[in-house]
């Protein structure tokens, strides 16, 4: 026999750890993609104490995308939520305006909110838009 | 025995244990599925680096060959002197501001190169001068982005590594022994129960036996 867990339950510890590791790069606050781009170095804080930096032909390509109404709503960066209960990897984005960005970089013509991204989107997300995005770890249906 | 066939050490084994290990295993579930899902977008962000990578390098190692040629080129209508005074007033300023995004929570650098045009009088100068400075901004803009690329390889294979050591020591071990021992102490109870059934069945026979010769 041996001992791994004793009495202390470490497993839940880890995965709440693991979970921090993860999120702790999310942003304090989004910005908007206008005042982004009136910025020398377009960057947003993270929970860490960190930034994140976008690179400015990414930030110009969504306002191309965008025009100018929904760039003036877009936040970023956008949060792709990532659903662990679902039996494929699958990621979430529940904003309307980051939903719209997302269907135009991926050409998608028809989409629902909240849209649903599987690994093979986002290749031509990374290509395209990759400091614009970050993910979100969640952990629905679990209660610890 | 294997080391996934152990099981693990209970102080007592109750139901109350069985039901708290059932819960665990099903944590130790998730957690498993976190880092595969968080394994996924990793590996396939590193791939996509690597390709990348090899793409600028090879693209860098030809620029440089084109450069070198236009410069030979320029050479044969100016002199080196001219050449260095066009190099080094092109621009008043050429800065890179390095700062960092964030994947899937590993922090990888980003370099954006920041030019600020000189008082330079283009007209003075030969044309294929100017193309020997536009050759060579491409090869510096693609040697930032390479440093970058290359630097973010290196972060995220070591999480990477990380990642799947702990993944597969959850897939290959804790999970399996939890799931054992949540087996053993199943049949444990089950073994206990009949024990009780027969124990009760003896009792009921006896106190049958005792109110018959009674």
């Amino acid at each position: 026999m041996v001992s791994i867990l004793g009495n202390k339950d470490i497993i839940e510890a880890y995965l709440r750890e693991e979970l921090k590791v993860v999120n702790k790069s999310l942003p304090l606050k989004r910005k908007l993609l206008t005042e982004l781009l009136r910025e020398g170095y377009p960057h947003v804080a993270t929970r860490d104490g960190g930034i994140h930096m976008f690179r400015k032909s990414e930030l110009k390509l969504a306002y191309e995308l965008l025009g100018d109404e929904l760039a003036s709503k877009l936040y970023l960066p956008i949060i792709l939520e990532v659903r662990t209960d679902l039996k494929e990897t699958t990621f979430l984005v529940k904003d309307e305006v980051s939903a719209k960005l997302i269907a135009k970089v991926l050409g998608l013509d028809k989409y629902e909110l909240p849209l649903y991204l599987y690994p093979i989107h986002l290749h031509e997300l990374r290509k395209k838009i990759e400091t614009l995005i970050q993910y979100a770890f969640t952990l629905e249906g679990l209660t610890l | 025995m294997s080391q996934s066939q152990q099981i693990l050490r209970i102080a007592r084994p109750t139901k109350i244990e069985l039901i708290k290990l059932k819960r665990r295993v099903k944590v130790a579930r998730r957690l498993h599925r976190v880092l595969k899902d968080r394994l996924i977008i990793l590996i396939q962000e590193l791939i996509s680096l690597i390709k990348r990578s090899l793409e600028l390098r090879t693209k860098v190692h030809e620029e440089l060959v084109r450069c070198e040629e236009l410069l030979f080129d320029a050479l044969s209508v100016s002199t080196p002197q001219i050449i260095e005074v066009y190099a080094s007033t092109r621009y008043s300023r050429v800065s890179a501001v390095v700062g960092s995004r964030v994947v899937a929570g590993v922090r990888v650098p980003l370099v954006e190169l920041e030019r600020k045009e000189g008082s330079i009088d283009y007209s003075a100068y030969p044309l294929t001068l100017h193309e020997v400075g536009k050759c060579y901004d491409a090869v510096i803009e693609d040697i930032s982005r390479l440093a970058e690329i290359e630097i973010s390889i290196v972060k995220l294979g070591a999480e990477v590594a990380r990642i799947k050591r702990r993944a597969n020591a959850l897939e290959n071990i804790l999970i399996p022994r939890m799931e054992s021992t949540i087996k053993f102490l199943e049949m444990k109870f089950e073994e206990r129960e009949r024990e009780d059934k027969m124990r009760l069945k003896k009792v009921k026979e006896l106190l049958t036996r005792k109110s018959q010769g009674g």
